[in-house]
């Protein structure tokens, strides 16, 4: 039996602005503006549709040297914000 | 560097200029000490291996050897030293090269002063230090990179352990007389296992296949054998 692997994808329309010290997601659907701080930046930029959070989690860990559960919680918690955001969906 | 020592800094970037600025500012702080300078690669690798300094800071783009090899070269001779390269503008390419390379941080020379001294006690407390807006594309490319050595692990297990030892010694630049004769082999069989480890592996040349363990890094599994 083979375990499906959900894996987040961004929503086409949606755009990323990057200035200075501001990152700034424009849904132009729903009109609505989202800030992000550099991780949900980075983890935005990670929702290609090929990405699965585990990568993102293990790819995080390496470089940062942060414990697996705090990167986990992390992710899951951005993950879930695009999400309820309607800005992400998910792909099998 | 013990609690209230001063964290020892080596500089190296081929303008005088820009050492003296940086060195200015730096010896203006209590927790800063520049123990050693370098106008190219070469010097910043020998005065790194001289000095044992805590933190290397190194311009990408150094003469005679660059910032990226000489890195390469700290991080090897010197494991207690973190490096941070620096580069004239930021640089996606030099990023991921120093990333690879070993460094600990990347800054551009864009940047304040006082951000190249945060940099410095960061990485010396052990951060990984990557300007924000640059993170995305580096774990993008970590990534990839896992999934290229995942990909060659997969291919690998379909080698016998004897195979694995062929490849290792391919990957050393051995020939078939030299796989002979270390494993104890005739040169035909040394041969008829090369090409079943090329078939296997789905490179067409001896050269790809040593490139095929360098590039994913994989040379210790294949050692790990031997063991």
């Amino acid at each position: 039996m083979s375990v499906s692997i959900r894996r987040p994808v961004r929503k086409q329309e949606v755009w990323l602005r990057q200035a200075e010290d501001e990152n700034v997601v424009y849904d132009p659907d729903s009109g609505a503006v989202h800030i992000l701080n550099a991780t949900a930046v980075a983890i935005w930029v990670l929702c290609d549709g090929e990405t699965d959070p585990l990568e993102m989690v293990d790819a995080i860990c390496g470089l940062s040297g942060l414990p697996h559960e705090v990167v986990s919680e992390d992710v899951e918690r951005i993950l879930d914000e695009f999400d309820r955001a309607g800005i992400l969906s998910w792909t099998e | 560097m013990n609690d209230g020592a001063k964290l020892r800094v080596l500089l190296a970037d081929e303008q005088s200029l820009f050492r003296e600025a940086v060195k200015v500012v730096l010896s203006a702080e209590d927790d800063f000490e520049v123990v050693a300078e370098a106008r190219d690669g070469i010097q910043a690798v020998s005065e790194a291996v001289r000095t044992h300094p805590d933190v290397a800071m190194l311009d990408a783009g150094l003469p005679n050897c660059d910032g990226i090899r000489a890195t390469q070269m700290i991080v090897e001779r010197v494991p207690n030293c973190r490096v941070i390269v620096f580069s004239g503008e930021e640089d996606e390419r030099v990023l991921l090269e120093a990333m690879e390379a070993g460094a600990s941080g990347y800054l551009s020379k864009e940047a304040p002063l006082a951000d190249l001294m945060s940099a410095a006690r960061a990485v010396h407390r052990g951060e990984a230090l990557v300007p924000p807006r640059m993170l995305g594309a580096l774990l993008q490319r970590v990534i990839h990179r896992r999934r290229e050595r995942d990909e060659a692990l997969k291919r690998m297990t379909n080698l016998t352990r004897r195979e694995r030892e062929v490849l290792a010694l391919l990957a050393l630049g051995a020939d078939n007389d030299l796989i002979a004769q270390r494993l104890v082999i005739s040169p035909e069989t040394a041969r008829t296992h090369v090409q079943n480890v090329l078939g296997k592996l789905g490179v067409h040349s001896r050269l790809e296949a040593a490139a095929f363990v360098t590039q994913n890094g994989i040379l210790d599994d294949l050692v790990g054998v031997e063991r």
